[in-house]
């Protein structure tokens, strides 16, 4: 229980400090032009206007929560350290995995928070179009969520050995990029002749299936996540905070 | 309480540096042994580099000794047991600018498993007694540096801790702060708690200090205890000048 209220206490200050930060309006600012502008896109679709509004609205959500996921999540451990914040939190009788999954938590938090919001103001411009809900929104946001949470525990694990913030947001970056194009990946690694097929096959466990959470390009207009998406995301969060741990505990400040 | 608060024996620290053409590396402390009494003010003086920031942080458990043992109250620095004893405060500390002293005392003290009614209390008694209540409710945007070096002490003292560590404490700071710093830390070691401070202010360290350490190149040239530099012609000040020459 102790344990739990610290982890929630590092949690909640995480939360707070980042939409308390001027980067979280200026990323609000940034989002909702973002999604005003499927409206536009929608308008040029004429007969498609529904769709291409839904689903550039979506595509846009999901940039915008991952860019900003990315900047919080690769600059949030390396500030602490270098504001020596840190210093007041370890030596306190804080472990080190409450502090991670505190600020893991956290930083998830405030993506759900992003996500919502932006949500709630494409549904407006739906609705504002004469447009209902898709029967899919729910599910795409859903696996959009899953998408920010894999990659933000990739990039914890990431700023633990990154010199900087930038390489941080690069290479969770290129990871973000190649885990959407997983499966092309495994069939032309299936392709590749000698030696080299088994070292690219292994390499590509290092890369997440980010498409399994694309819930609007499964079949079925209302698609559903499968358990195996939330299990596929479960695992691949559990690594790269097993990962971060084994740093952060050989970690010194 | 046990006599010893701390102990470090046979202490070595040497920072990796990688590099392009292999890693480089730097002994910060070496074979050093000393003990803090419980219970008493020691101060520890050193040039630059000396190794001052390096002995804080073995013993807050944010550095891991190369070699040897430290010991806080009989634990490893970096068990829970012996860090919810002791109470840290770092040099020029730093605390979100957004947030009024009152929430990051909150958090810390939350950090120090206080909770409910008892973390109101010692927010309040921490502020209180650091002078802080003029300002609590100000932002920390708002605070100078002796209001900032007042919450940095603020969040060291919240869980009542029986070590204080305390890195240059009253560094660039103003006579009247210096001397309310001054008044508190005496007022800290009069209800028992031991205080282990670090400075360039020999002065401060004299006044405060019931015992020396001094610091040279990573090691520990010398211990002296107020009497020693009572009785000296021209103090600790002195004794120190002579033992970093």
């Amino acid at each position: 229980m102790r344990l739990l209220r610290l982890t929630w206490a590092v949690a909640a200050n995480a939360f707070s400090e980042s939409v308390r930060h001027r980067f979280f309006t200026l990323f609000f600012v940034f989002a909702f032009a973002s999604v005003y502008a499927s409206v536009l896109a929608g308008v040029m679709a004429v007969d498609q206007e529904a769709r291409v509004l839904a689903d550039f609205g979506l595509a846009l959500i999901e940039l915008t929560a991952l860019a900003y996921a990315l900047f919080n999540a690769a600059s949030v451990l390396l500030k602490e350290a270098e504001t020596k914040t840190i210093y007041l939190v370890f030596s306190r009788p804080v472990p080190r995995w409450a502090y991670l999954a505190g600020k893991l938590w956290g930083a998830l938090l405030t993506a759900g928070l992003m996500l919502a919001v932006m949500a709630a103001m494409h549904l407006a411009l739906l609705a504002l179009r004469g447009f209902g809900v898709p029967a899919f929104y729910g599910w795409a946001l859903a696996g959009a969520f899953l998408k920010l949470a894999v990659i933000t525990a990739i990039a914890f694990f990431v700023s633990l050995f990154s010199t900087s913030p930038v390489s941080t947001i690069v290479i969770s970056g290129i990871l973000w990029t190649a885990g959407h194009f997983a499966s092309e990946a495994r069939f032309m690694a299936e392709r590749v002749p000698g030696v080299a097929a088994p070292a690219l096959k292994g390499l590509l466990w290092l890369i997440p299936n980010l498409q399994i959470f694309n819930a609007r390009d499964a079949a079925g207009a209302a698609s559903a996540l499968p358990p195996a998406a939330f299990a596929a995301a479960g695992a691949w969060m559990l690594a790269a905070c097993l990962g971060s741990l084994w740093l952060l505990s050989r970690k010194e400040f | 309480m046990s006599a010893r608060a701390v102990s470090f024996s046979g202490v070595e620290k040497t920072y990796r540096r990688p590099g392009l053409l292999g890693a480089s590396y730097n002994t910060a402390v070496k074979d050093l042994s000393f003990e803090i009494p419980a219970g008493e003010v020691t101060g520890l003086l050193g040039l630059n580099g000396a190794g001052k920031t390096t002995i804080m942080k073995l013993l807050t458990g944010l550095l891991f000794p190369t070699a040897g043992s430290v010991r806080v109250f009989g634990h490893s620095p970096s068990d829970a047991a012996a860090k919810s004893k002791v109470g840290f405060l770092p040099e020029l500390p730093y605390f979100p600018p957004q947030v009024k002293p009152g929430e990051a005392l909150a958090y810390f003290g939350r950090l120090s498993g206080l909770s409910g009614a008892d973390l109101a209390l010692a927010v309040r008694t921490a502020i209180e007694r650091t002078g802080l209540e003029p300002h609590a409710g100000k932002r920390v945007s708002e605070f100078s540096k002796g209001m900032l070096q007042r919450l940095g002490l603020a969040q060291a003292i919240l869980h009542k801790p029986e070590l204080l560590v305390l890195d240059e404490p009253v560094s660039g700071l103003d006579p009247l702060a210096i001397h309310d710093i001054r008044g508190l830390l005496a007022g800290l070691n009069a209800e028992g708690r031991t205080i282990f401070l670090s400075s360039h202010s020999i002065s401060e360290v004299e006044k405060l200090a019931a015992r020396v350490l001094i610091l040279v190149k990573g090691s520990l040239a010398l211990t002296v205890k107020r009497a020693q530099w009572e009785a000296a012609p021209g103090g600790l000040e002195a004794i120190f000048v002579e033992a970093v020459k």
